[in-house]
């Protein structure tokens, strides 16, 4: 009943004005919940839940500086510009239950250019600052955006060639860059043999290991080093700019998270529990549980993929960085790849 | 070819890599250093010639102001010139409760570093958890002394406060408890695939390079230099206690004077400092703490002095020099002259940082463990030419101070 | 890939953390008026952690015992000392001191009629709650 009402192009439209503020909401809460755990994970007492709410609150009745020898309308457009591409990136995403507001509107393609988008907004952004800080950042920024893309576009390959792999009668329309369809047909299911598994496995891991490169997190910050370049892009901008950035951060980070939920974990709840077997299994609840379940997911990748990981090691450097996608990471990707292909190819 | 474009990146003297002020310009080529100067001079506060107005016992407590961070270090300097001046010597017991005491501020200080770099090199949960580690010696310190910081433990001719049993065991217990928190540290450190990545190689300070820039203490000795004032010029307890300085080549087997060494160097010499703790406690010979216990006939004496004297001890960031001279006719030192070991090590950054990365500046910076407090000795203040006196020095402060107060208060 | 550390800190996740709490959680608006709530006992706070024996904290100063000798004000090394002439008292000024307990090491001290030995006038407290805005106020001058 209620994936019928979201056929009807009104309530479409409504979904797609509310989401960006549910997305707002989550990925402040999360970034809550990521700021409290990595607290807890170094034995203190750490900020409230709310504190990140708090933070865009203050940031926002501050005062907006535009330094002198900046390039004032590309240094206040790139903030803008990275907070609609990180909402835009929530719309193509299935929310649990839910379909994506623009489904059928881009795929798996879309979502790489947007991801690739609000990074480099930043680094236009701090370009455009003039502060050498900020450009030995965007600099950064660059070197370490086009190591991870090379992993990241190799893993949308392999779904892709999964994918379309399957006899297309599977369904009416079959679209195999379509994040819908994959929400709807876990991978596990699409592979047939271990091999495939093992590949996917790799792809997974990789994948986690680009999700903190991609969100610009320790030990992958390099290009806000702190302790190194001052926080590098972000050094000149503050009040409503720099609020800006943080709220696309925090969308972004909750989007990341939900990719790799939606691309390798979408069992639904019911596909493991038979829901349908309690006596309360009217619509609005299970809608309600199954989102529920889709956040607590998200919820785990985040805390294992940023979290742990941002609180477990050491920023490295760019060229370690560098080294470490171009050489380890796309290598694991390429390998990962050759067994779904050899698992599509029916050699196993 | 392309023609490449440096640019001057400015580090300081306000920068979040840097506790204190200091300036490092680096020329900037890419992600490459090709040029670095330091200014400093930041932090100078005159302290020496603080010193040389007050008495000797005021004087001391003045030079425990000098670092913020290991304020036994220039105390301990002070009082072995000043003895060394008057012809004094504490008595046995004050000498052991002295080397226990700079023992258990090494400790604290060098877990202060391993967080400090951790913190440097963006990992901060491992400064967390050191510093979480450290609390224990600083409770302890307080316990002993009175205070976590500023201890007042030292007087000329002895140290003010004795060690009674329950004291012993509590330090006895702390130790326990750092032979296995020093042990997770090395753990942790040596095997972390993060932590090696961002010091093996980097800040590479070669033998002759620490000859020649004279780099003292755990810096000199991460380069496999064998030096410390333990072992070369023991004083106090340290003389029966027959240190040997920590070096690399002991550890690992091979020398690379790089910021992971510095860090085994570190690691090690806080076992080294729970050994002589514990080696103090068991010798810990009976008898009084003071040389003169009246302070006031203490002054006399100094007032009654002539000459000179030179203190040295191994603080935990390297050699410490104090020079006192007294010429009889007031009870506190005419000249006073502090060397702390920043000053020396500092001198080494110009070397270390051509050729870095930025990313490996704030390591390079970091991995002396400057003191810009302590090594900020002397500023001369000129202007067309001229040099001012202390008294226009002093009304023109003044004067500034009133302004700021003006325009605060409104 | 697993580390050390991240043993280290999933051990610390499970543990209370080490912080030293506030005596509450958010700055009130009113410090008067949730001190007197805690005394009236409404108002539970998070206890000030202990200090050792022998600590040094502000100076405590009793001019009954005090005998006007000016040791503490040849010793002190911060001049937090001063010596008012007319009732050949000392005045001190806690804004000054750096709590080296020299003073309390040097002072004679009285004694009063009907006791065994001479009490010290100056003696280190517990009390380290002392920041201020003004270095003057009542609470950082004793005499
Ligand atoms: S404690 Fe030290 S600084 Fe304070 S008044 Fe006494 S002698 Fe002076
Ligand atoms: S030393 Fe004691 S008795 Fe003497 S003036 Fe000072 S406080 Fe008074």
């Amino acid at each position: 009943m209620i994936l019928e009402m979201l056929q009807d192009p009104l309530v479409r439209v409504a979904f797609a004005v509310l989401l960006p503020i549910i997305a707002i909401f989550l990925g402040l809460f999360y970034k809550g919940l990521d700021r409290k755990l990595s607290a807890r994970l170094t034995s203190r007492i750490g900020p409230p839940i709310r504190q990140p709410f708090r933070d865009v609150r203050k940031l926002f009745l501050k005062e907006n500086i535009v330094p002198e020898n900046s390039i004032p309308w590309m240094f206040n457009a790139m903030p803008l510009v990275a907070m609609a591409t990180s909402l835009t990136l929530l719309l193509y995403i299935p929310f649990g239950p839910f379909p994506a507001p623009l489904e059928g509107r881009g795929d798996l393609i879309v979502l790489l250019y947007l991801l690739a988008m609000q990074p480099l907004a930043m680094a236009l952004g701090g370009f455009a600052s003039g502060s050498p800080y900020a450009s030995v950042g965007a600099q950064r920024e660059m070197v370490l955006m086009m190591s991870y893309e090379v992993p990241l576009a190799t893993i949308i390959v392999g779904f892709a060639y999964l994918y379309a792999s399957v006899p297309a009668a599977a369904s009416a329309v079959w679209a195999p860059f379509s994040l819908g369809m994959i929400a709807q047909t876990p991978v596990w299911a699409v592979v047939s043999g271990p091999v495939g598994i093992i590949g996917l496995l790799i792809l997974l891991g990789v994948l986690l290991v680009v999700t903190p490169a991609e969100l610009v997190k320790i030990p992958f910050d390099i290009a806000e080093a702190e302790t190194e370049i001052a926080e590098g892009l972000l050094a000149e901008y503050s009040g409503r700019n720099l609020a800006m950035f943080y709220l696309s951060d925090a969308v972004r980070s909750f989007a990341m998270c939900a990719i790799v939920v939606v691309l390798f974990f979408p069992h639904t709840l019911s596909s493991l529990v038979p829901l349908t077997a309690y006596p309360w299994n009217t619509e609005p609840v299970l809608f309600t549980l199954e989102t529920l379940w889709f956040l607590l997911k998200v919820f785990i990748v985040y805390f294992f993929a940023v979290t742990l990981v941002r609180t477990s090691f050491a920023r490295i450097k760019v060229d370690q960085a560098a080294k470490f996608f171009w050489l380890h990471m796309t290598l694991a990707a390429l390998f990962g790849l050759l067994l779904i292909y050899l698992d599509v190819g029916g050699w196993f | 070819m392309t023609t490449t474009y440096t640019y001057s990146l400015p580090i300081g003297p306000i920068h979040p890599a840097l506790k204190e002020p200091i300036r490092v310009v680096a020329e900037v080529e890419g992600e490459r250093v090709v040029r670095a100067d330091v200014k400093r001079g930041f932090a100078h506060r005159g302290i020496e010639f603080m010193g040389m107005k007050r008495n000797a016992i005021q004087t001391l407590y003045l030079s425990e102001r000098i670092c913020g961070i290991c304020s036994i270090s220039h105390p301990y300097a002070f009082v072995k010139a000043v003895e060394n001046a008057i012809g004094m010597e504490a008595p046995p017991r004050a000498q052991y409760i002295r080397t226990i005491i700079a023992e258990l501020e090494r400790i604290h200080s060098h877990i202060l570093w391993l967080g400090v770099i951790a913190h440097e090199m963006g990992f901060d949960p491992l400064l967390y958890w050191t510093w979480k580690g450290r609390e224990m010696v600083m409770d302890l310190l307080e316990y002993l002394t009175g205070n976590r910081v500023n201890y007042a433990m030292y007087m000329i001719g002895g140290v003010r406060r004795d060690l009674n049993e329950k004291k012993i065991r509590a330090i006895k217990e702390n130790m326990n408890y750092y032979r296995q928190f020093n042990q997770e540290m090395k753990d942790v450190f040596m095997s972390d695939p993060t932590y090696k990545a961002r010091t093996r190689r980097v800040s590479l300070l070669t033998r002759k390079d620490a000859l020649e820039l004279c780099a003292v203490g755990p810096t000199a000795r991460a380069a496999g230099l064998r030096m410390d004032i333990r072992q070369d010029q023991p004083y106090d307890a340290y003389a029966d206690m027959d240190v040997r300085a920590v070096v690399p080549q002991d550890i690992t087997g091979e020398v690379m004077g790089d910021a992971y060494d510095v860090t085994l160097v570190r690691l090690y010499e806080i076992d080294q400092s729970i050994e002589i703790i514990e080696r103090c406690l068991e010798d810990l010979p009976p008898g009084p703490i003071l040389a003169e216990p009246n302070l006031i006939k203490l002054l006399m004496t100094i007032k009654r002095s002539e000459g000179e004297g030179v203190g040295r001890h191994e603080a935990p960031r390297g050699e410490v020099m104090h020079y006192v001279r007294f010429d009889g006719t007031r009870d506190g030192p005419v000249a006073w002259k502090v060397k702390a070991p920043s000053y020396n090590n500092i001198n080494i950054w110009g070397r270390v940082l051509v050729g870095a990365e930025i990313a490996d500046i704030p390591i390079a910076v970091g991995y002396i463990d400057p003191c810009m407090c302590c090594n900020d000795r002397v500023a001369e203040v000129r202007r067309g030419g001229r040099e001012l006196p202390y008294e226009e020095v002093r009304r023109k402060c003044r004067e500034k101070t009133m302004r700021i107060k003006r325009e605060v208060m409104g | 890939m697993p580390t050390k550390m991240m043993m280290v800190l999933i051990k610390q996740m499970f543990r209370k953390p080490y912080t030293n709490r506030f005596p509450v959680k958010y700055a009130p608006k009113d410090v008067t008026g949730l001190i007197q709530k805690v005394l009236r006992g409404e108002v539970k706070i998070h206890p000030p952690v202990p200090v050792p024996e022998d600590f040094r904290g502000k100076l405590a100063y009793d001019p009954e015992r005090c005998i006007g000798c000016k040791m503490c004000i040849r010793v002190c090394p911060a001049n937090a000392m001063e010596f008012i002439p007319e009732t050949r008292k000392i005045r001190h000024y806690v804004a000054r001191c750096m709590f080296c307990a020299l003073c309390v090491d040097v002072c004679p001290g009285k004694k009063l009629p009907g006791e065994e030995a001479p009490v010290k006038a100056l003696k280190m407290s517990e009390e380290f709650l002392i920041a201020d805005y003004d270095k003057y106020s009542k609470n950082l001058v004793e005499e």
